[in-house]
């Protein structure tokens, strides 16, 4: 009877799991088989390389690791700047300021429209010739940017694009921290005001402790998407001037599109790598920070 | 607890049975996409790119169908990189339609042929149907002896249109700037000092989608024949004549120069092409660097736009001819494997004959493949289809796409001001070296 059991619990689960082993396991085993070969994408035999692929991207492919100091620059300032911002506006709100539901409205709103869409926007705000960011600081007698290539100037274009990636972005942080700030009990704070506690100190000694698994969840999230960053790039930039805007995601296309499938996917292996190692540095820290506090 | 379990099975069971059903049902909807495509009311189906000849193409598809009965559908797929991601997908799940074009460089043209995608059509082409086409299309879609690829020599690919690449000018803004909008510069100080005179005029002087990296590498690339020679061009592939010559680092300075004389519109070092149709074709910028399809673009964005064409103004210290970008065509290529290839063949040997190619430039504005149907073109596509004869020949190596990459970012490196000739030439020889050592 117990194996009948089993079995019947087993047919339950086979439906997701021959989906999860068809989408998900076999295209992860076949990622890690295709790196270890050299491929055009289209010939029906490939080429065995062993580990070469995966020497020369370590430690003979400079733009490739350039590309990863790009993407780190984009979280960087996503988890600064975009989670401070996001952090600030999700206290207003908490906080009870009028038109509750249309601040949330609000700030929801970049994030669900399309990455392509939002990088067309910008670009036309960002251009030269016809943007209005350039008309509206020319008008205020900024004179200097007359004609400035925002996305076109080596300074600036990096910049740019993660000014655009933080405001499509802050919106989800915006939205998991609000739901983390209305779960605290509202009597920590009461009793806290009655014991004389001010705001700052509520905040530093109920919110920060008890938002820190949040903190953990939206810092995650914000280095996962910050470093996958790719469609805001192709729209606006295709990794220009001169490269200083290609992300790890963007080379790997650049390889794909070029035939470069087993090297490609060398790269996409190596980024993985490197996204899992963040990602468990930054749950190992914030468990320290955690337990300290 | 024996029946719940008995009740468990039943449900497990036909959750299967569901399972089953649903997943036979969207294979049925998956394969039927495909089945679709290859329905039997349709004899030949192509896949294509050109989003601007798609009316024109179905038009010629129905003329064919009322001629022979034959039903012929092309179906477009755009932009050009989703269009090549589609065909190798398609290549993956041998789904490739009875026409298409890999749309890469000679290396993935080649990947194709040797893997048995692509028909080898020098026996028909051998009958009388190539001598119609211009030469240098034709070239671009062959394979030669001795080819660096192992391909079988030979025909692979049919040219649709031709296209090559030169300057564009607003006549109108050229007066604005006291410039001979009927005398354009001939030499490279002439074209300088002409930017110099349009920039203080407040007219921005020069534009192209230099976004894309190869229209700069394009531009250049009538200089590098210029002043190296084909020889030179072919050593430097070859690995014999470095990057870091001083004739590179001065083919690479030449951008410098125009960013020196102000000739560059705002944003040039990330604008892409339509971008920069758009500031030519509205008057914002005086000079374009586009290809003979700015014609169509140009006629539908500003139907008044008043422009000639120029020649990129040669080097005068130059010992060799300037060639510029182009000879090469729209082609389409043939599946080998499909059950449709005569038919597909037949057709577009109809498709490339006097009256169907005479059609086709006339309503697109492109030049035809066919040499013999440029009689019905605007002057200033008859200008460029004259100069096919100075475009670059096709050459029997081809550079290897990262070593090209850097040159292309390169080159925006010193638009963008960003570096010296020197530098970029270090950065491309220095890729070069890195490729060859990863062989």
């Amino acid at each position: 009877m117990h194996n009948r059991s089993r079995i019947s619990n087993l047919l339950f689960i086979l439906p997701a799991l021959a989906m999860f082993c068809v989408f998900s396991v076999y295209p992860f085993v076949k990622t890690f088989q295709l790196s270890a070969f050299q491929w055009d994408g289209v010939s029906k035999s490939m080429q065995f390389v062993g580990l070469n692929n995966y020497k020369d991207v370590l430690f003979n492919n400079p733009n490739f690791w350039y590309s990863m100091g790009a993407a780190g620059y984009i979280t960087l300032l996503a988890l600064i700047i975009q989670n401070a911002l996001a952090l600030l506006l999700a206290v207003l709100v908490d906080r009870g300021v009028k038109a509750q539901n249309f601040f949330r409205t609000t700030f929801f709103l970049p994030p669900v429209l399309s990455f392509i869409v939002v990088a067309l926007v910008w670009k036309w705000i960002y251009d030269p010739n016809y943007g209005i960011l350039n008309f509206g600081l020319t008008g205020l007698g900024m004179i200097q940017f007359q004609g400035f290539g925002w996305l076109s100037e080596a300074k600036t274009a990096l910049t740019g694009v993660a000014v655009v990636h933080m405001w499509k972005g802050f919106g989800w942080g915006f939205i998991i921290l609000l739901a983390g700030l209305q779960g605290i009990p509202r009597e920590l704070y009461e009793s806290a005001s009655i014991d004389g506690a001010s705001v700052w100190q509520q905040f530093k000694r109920i919110t920060v402790p008890l938002m820190i698994p949040t903190f953990v969840v939206v810092s995650i999230l914000t280095i996962l998407g910050s470093m996958q960053i790719f469609d805001l790039i192709y729209g606006m930039t295709r990794g220009g001037p001169a490269g200083l805007t290609h992300v790890p995601i963007t080379r790997i296309y650049e390889y794909m599109n070029n035939g470069e499938f087993g090297y490609a996917t060398t790269m996409a292996v190596v980024f993985g790598l490197v996204l899992l190692i963040v990602s468990l540095v930054q749950i190992n820290v914030s468990r320290r920070a955690s337990q300290k506090i | 607890m024996s029946k719940l379990t008995r009740g468990n099975s039943k449900f497990a069971i036909s959750g299967l049975v569901v399972f089953s059903i649903l997943l036979a049902v969207t294979s049925a909807i998956l394969t039927s996409c495909t089945s679709k495509e290859k329905q039997k009311s349709t004899d030949v189906i192509i896949w294509h790119w050109m989003t601007d000849r798609e009316d024109v193409f179905n038009e010629l598809a129905k003329r064919y169908e009322k001629q022979t009965g034959i039903v012929v559908k092309f179906e477009t797929f755009a932009p050009s990189d989703a269009y090549r991601d589609k065909i190798r997908a398609a290549t993956q799940g041998n789904l490739l339609p009875d026409v298409f074009s890999p749309l890469g460089d000679d290396r993935e043209l080649a990947a194709y042929v040797k893997a048995g995608h692509i028909a080898n059509l020098t026996k028909e082409m051998e009958s009388g149907w190539k001598d119609r086409f211009f030469e240098k299309p034709l070239a671009y879609s062959s394979f030669f002896s001795g080819n660096q690829w192992d391909v079988e020599p030979g025909i692979y690919g049919v040219p649709i249109d031709v296209t090559s690449m030169q300057i564009y000018y607003n006549k109108g803004l050229f007066k604005e700037a006291g410039l001979d909008p009927e005398n354009p510069p001939k030499t490279w100080p002439e074209f300088i000092e002409a930017g110099r005179k349009l920039r203080a005029a407040g007219i921005q002087p020069f534009v192209s989608g230099f976004g894309e990296g190869w229209l700069a590498g394009a531009f250049v690339s009538s200089y590098e024949w210029n002043l190296l020679g084909k020889q030179g061009v072919i050593d430097t592939i070859r690995g014999k004549l470095p990057y870091t010559d001083p004739r590179w680092v001065r083919l690479l300075g030449l951008l410098g120069e125009m960013r020196e004389a102000g000739m560059f519109a705002s944003g040039v070092a990330t604008m892409v092409n339509k971008d920069a149709e758009r500031l030519f074709a509205t008057g914002r910028a005086a000079m374009a660097w586009n290809g003979s399809w700015g014609v169509n673009v140009y006629h539908s964005m500003n139907p008044k736009l008043n422009y000639g064409i120029m020649l990129p103004p040669r080097l005068p210290d130059a010992k060799y001819p300037l060639k510029i970008w182009g000879g090469g065509a729209s082609s389409l290529n043939v599946n080998a494997e499909s059950p449709n290839k005569d038919k597909a063949i037949a057709f577009l040997e109809w498709l490339t004959d006097d009256e169907q190619q005479a059609f086709l430039a006339q309503e697109t504005r492109n030049i035809p493949a066919n040499k013999r149907c440029c009689t019905a073109l605007s002057p200033v596509l008859r200008e460029f289809a004259n100069n096919l004869d100075i475009t670059q020949d096709r050459l029997p190596i081809t550079e290897d796409w990262k070593v090209l990459s850097v040159k292309f970012t390169g080159m925006q490196s010193i638009v963008a001001d960003y570096k010296t000739p020197e530098q970029v030439a270090k950065e491309i020889e220095s890729e070069k070296k890195r490729v060859a050592s990863a062989r």
